[in-house]
């Protein structure tokens, strides 16, 4: 444990000095290969203990105490928390190549497009051309990326929603707390911001994944319960999101069906005809969305559930009436749409 | 690096500059392929990608020979952004080569110790642009996703790439479906041929590329482009691509010039250095060939068709006639392995022999009884002789062409299926008094398919000649050896100023296996053997020989005549002792 501790300090402190000491400087290939070995370990003892909640409680503090003294040595550091760890090799090779005191030679040697030879016995693994697989990994995805796939939503939204449910089922089975995965789903959130409408996307591909267990049944669940607590989320979504996509959605998930129907019920009710429009227009604060754009989602909602067509067109026929029953264009949102619906 | 002065002075240097036409050119087009990310401009950046390579060769030599980047800076004030721009487009970055050719000169371009503003700044900028490379993340979505699940960068790349790549073999997996009557499913397969031109080396992608190539072929659009073939074919046999075994036979089964390369190839290796047998058979067996040919007949009748020339070409060549012998033996093995549902008759593998020969030929003498040997061969004897009389008769009219292509063809047949010409002179041999001429004759026949100023005749004298010679040397009554008649025998063989020698291979043959069916004790056999083959230095061709023999003794329900095998171990080991002085 001792051990381990030391070494999990002792690599945090390798990687304040690869972000921006000079003495980077004098770094060679083996002090390099071992740099990465030691943010490898640490990667290797966070998917050990993660799930250990006392030993993890006991790397987070020494952790707090390794940055405290770092913070208070090097302007300008920045920390490594725990949920860092799983990170740790890619967090060097960040660091070091921002690091203008690292020897060309290494760069040189990072970006070789020769294959790493083969470790010997009591060896640090060697890291030839890391950065140019890299390159090369991205480019071949950039190469297939246009082309045209079975998926709608593409391959990379899908991995995401993949990855954000892996997570959340993992969060959700360890047992009582569900603030975590509140708080997980929250600091995504947050990271997106400026891209909601990645985000949303990234939402849908999280509920359109099919694994058929149990525990991504109570993902699903979690997660659309989260989308309903968070309203605006879920309007933006309705907004942002193609009509073929909240389709599916609804299609799969009945409480995303009903939280969708009550968006679009919602919108409806709120908005004002415009005379020098001369349409129906959404008035109060939130997405914007046009009378034809309402349509078009309702039109979306009722090919997801043709069951439920018919008692919305109900709906909407009292409320209808409610308003004067007139067929005047520009009286009755509830008319007007009626008559959209059902051209 | 757009604060470069354009060059104003003439140029110092009487070296080939590379000219400020090809420089804009190239920039050119990679602010053109920066731009527009449409299939044109994929095509187009495509066809340029070799031309691309050999320019960036060009310029690395060229930087390379300049003593700073200052220098550089000033004579080539568009390098820099050339350089940056190429570095943000897949398709160079992609290849090793060219990907290695565009960082060599961005190296080039470093200073290890600035001396100036310029250099620091190309110093910096440098660094930067690897940086962006390979750790920047364009996507919010996902890197906000990897902060928070603890994914690091090169596993979320891995995975969205291996999902892409499942997402297209979907695609390829899907039968063809009709849009209209012009249009279907199978362009959007052609575009993903054409995507993977590129990325052909590329380990990720070589699951959608099997993928493609065994693609049944369903419709008339050509899903494969030549290039897609080409650039394959390229990488397999200069960048030693690892192809799987079905996926290598689907290339050959679509391009003609991969097929043709590999047969090549196979002719080359067993050529230069003579096998044995059972190494010739092994190699063969592991160039899949026979096992490609065997699942489609197309590929069957190109190999034939080169195999057609090369005997041609190299007339007497027994190592091509025994490669062809062992292909065609493979063959059949890999077709009777197949299926039983490939209903196709034989006769398409073999379209252009003659269909009375066809199977008489093909049959192998294990599967018939040793006593109908005689007669079998008798009949195909009977048969290749009228062949080659009627072949001989029509040479006065117009249709000789038609008699030539006939026994030729028969010919060919034969070296395919020479298991009869060896178990001819088997027979030959131990026929006693019976009579041997149809089996000399055929014997014959496979040594000299033409019969060009009607040697025919004088060949089977000289034969029958040969063939006394070896009977009396082995009979046992002549102790010690008859110089005489060893010598009238090596002078048969020996090249002669007027005359064609006999055959070496064909004497050989009648040696070895006289050597072996003879009442000599195994001791006496090899010591008459080593007298013969010192004389006439036929020690390789003996050793072939006997290798072969043994081979098809052991194969065949040969009854294992424990005297012949005895024999046969007394002369190898002869052989080998003469080998190794």
């Amino acid at each position: 444990m001792e051990a381990m501790l030391k070494n999990l300090a002792s690599t945090v402190e390798m990687l304040a000095v690869a972000a921006q000491s000079d003495a980077v400087k004098h770094w060679d290939k083996q002090t390099l290969s071992r740099a990465f070995h030691w943010a490898r370990y640490c990667e290797h003892v966070f998917s050990r203990f993660h799930n250990n909640a006392a030993i993890r409680r006991i790397m987070e503090k020494q952790l707090q105490l390794t940055n405290q003294t770092l913070r208070d040595t090097i302007p300008g550091y920045t920390e490594v928390s725990f949920s860092d760890l799983p990170r740790c090799q890619h967090l060097l090779l960040v660091r070091l190549l921002n690091n203008p005191e690292l020897p060309s030679s290494l760069m040189k040697m990072l970006f070789d497009t020769a294959r790493p030879v083969k470790t010997m016995h009591g060896e640090y693994e060697d890291v030839t051309g890391l950065c140019s697989h890299i390159v090369q990994c991205k480019s071949v995805y950039k190469v297939l990326s246009p082309l045209a796939d079975m998926s709608a939503l593409g391959a990379d939204a899908e991995v995401q929603g993949e990855m954000l449910m892996e997570r959340l089922e993992a969060l959700l089975n360890q047992g009582s707390e569900t603030c975590r995965a509140e708080h997980f789903l929250g600091s995504v959130l947050q990271g997106c911001e400026g891209a909601l409408q990645q985000f949303c996307v990234v939402i849908a591909a999280a509920l359109l994944t099919s694994k058929n267990c149990a525990a991504q049944t109570a993902a699903h669940d979690f997660l659309l319960d989260w989308l309903q607590k968070n309203h605006s989320l879920l309007q933006h979504m309705c907004s942002l999101l193609s009509p073929t996509l909240l389709r599916d959605l609804a299609k799969e998930h009945q409480k995303f069906r009903d939280a969708f129907c009550n968006v679009l019920k919602k919108w409806a009710s709120e908005m004002e005809y415009s005379l020098n429009d001369s349409e129906w227009v959404l008035t109060s604060t939130g997405p914007t969305v046009s009378f034809k754009k309402l349509t078009e989602l309702f039109l979306a909602l009722f090919e997801a559930s043709p069951s439920l067509k018919g008692g919305v067109e109900k709906e909407l026929n009292a409320l209808k009436i409610s308003d004067g029953d007139f067929d005047v264009t520009g009286l009755s949102v509830w008319g007007d749409l009626l008559s959209a619906l059902n051209t | 690096m757009s604060e470069q002065q354009p060059l104003s002075q003439p140029l110092q240097t009487e070296e080939p500059l590379l000219n400020d036409q090809e420089m804009q050119f190239w920039l050119d087009k990679a602010v053109a392929w920066g731009q527009a990310d449409s299939p044109d401009t994929q095509k187009d950046t495509c066809l340029h990608m070799s031309r691309l390579r050999d320019f960036l060769q060009q310029l690395l030599t060229q930087v390379n020979s300049m003593s700073s980047t200052t220098e550089t800076m000033k004579r080539l004030p568009f390098l820099g952004q050339l350089l940056g721009r190429l570095c943000w487009n897949p398709y160079v970055t992609v290849c090793d080569t060219s990907r290695g050719l565009l960082l060599g000169c961005l190296w080039e371009l470093y200073s290890e110790r600035p001396s100036n503003a310029v250099e620091q700044k190309a110093n910096q900028w440098i660094r930067k642009v690897l940086c962006q490379l390979s750790t920047e993340e364009e996507d919010t979505a996902a890197q906000a996703l990897m902060k928070c699940t603890g994914v690091p960068a090169k596993e979320y790349h891995l995975k969205v790439l291996r999902k892409k790549v499942a997402l297209l073999q979907e695609n390829v997996g899907q039968s063809c479906t009709l849009f209209n009557s012009q249009r279907c499913s199978c362009d959007r397969i052609v575009a993903i041929s054409e995507a993977c031109i590129p990325i052909v080396a590329c380990p990720e992608a070589s699951s959608l590329i099997s993928l493609l190539l065994q693609r049944p072929v369903a419709c008339v659009t050509e899903v494969l482009s030549e290039d897609f073939l080409d650039a394959l074919t390229s990488a397999y046999s200069r960048q030693g691509l690892a192809l799987e075994e079905q996926a290598l036979v689907s290339l050959w089964y679509h391009s003609f010039s991969s097929l043709e390369e590999a047969v090549l190839s196979l002719l080359q290796s067993v050529i230069t250095t003579g096998l044995t047998p059972q190494k010739l058979e092994q190699q063969v067996a592991q160039s899949l060939l026979p096992k490609a040919c065997a699942q489609h007949c197309s590929v069957f009748l190109v190999v034939n068709d080169i195999f057609r020339s090369a005997l041609k070409q190299a007339e007497g060549n027994e190592f091509v006639k025994a490669l062809v012998q062992t292909f065609t033996k493979c063959f059949l093995k890999e077709l009777a392995l197949l299926k039983p549902q490939t209903s196709i008759s034989v006769k398409a593998f073999f379209p252009q022999s003659p269909s009375s020969l066809l199977v008489p030929l093909l049959t192998m003498p294990s599967e018939m009884p040793q006593g109908a040997w005689r007669n079998h061969l008798n009949w195909l004897s009977s048969s290749l002789q009228r062949l080659t009389e009627e072949e001989e008769e029509g040479d006065g009219d117009g249709r000789s062409t038609r008699g030539h292509h006939n026994v030729f063809e028969a010919w060919f047949l034969l070296v395919q299926c020479a298991h009869w010409v060896q178990v001819a002179v088997q027979l030959l041999v131990t026929s006693g008094t019976e009579d041997g001429d149809p089996f000399l004759w055929l014997l014959i026949f496979y040594h000299y398919p033409t019969n060009r100023w009607h040697h025919r005749a004088s060949q089977l004298a000289r034969a029958k000649e040969a063939w006394n010679h070896i009977r009396t040397l082995f009979s046992g009554a002549a102790h010690p050896l008859p110089s005489d008649r060893l010598q009238s025998l090596v002078t048969l063989v020996s090249p002669q100023p007027e005359q064609q020698s006999l055959a070496p291979s064909l004497t050989v043959s009648l040696l070895v296996n006289v050597a072996v069916f003879c009442q000599l004790s195994p001791s006496g056999s090899a010591e008459v053997l080593q007298a013969v083959v010192d004389q006439s230095g036929l020690l390789d061709e003996a050793a072939c020989v006997l290798s072969s023999l043994e081979l098809r003794l052991n194969e065949g329900s040969c009854l294992s005549r424990d005297t012949v095998h005895l024999r046969i171990k007394e002369l190898q080991k002869t052989i080998t002792q003469m080998h190794s002085e």
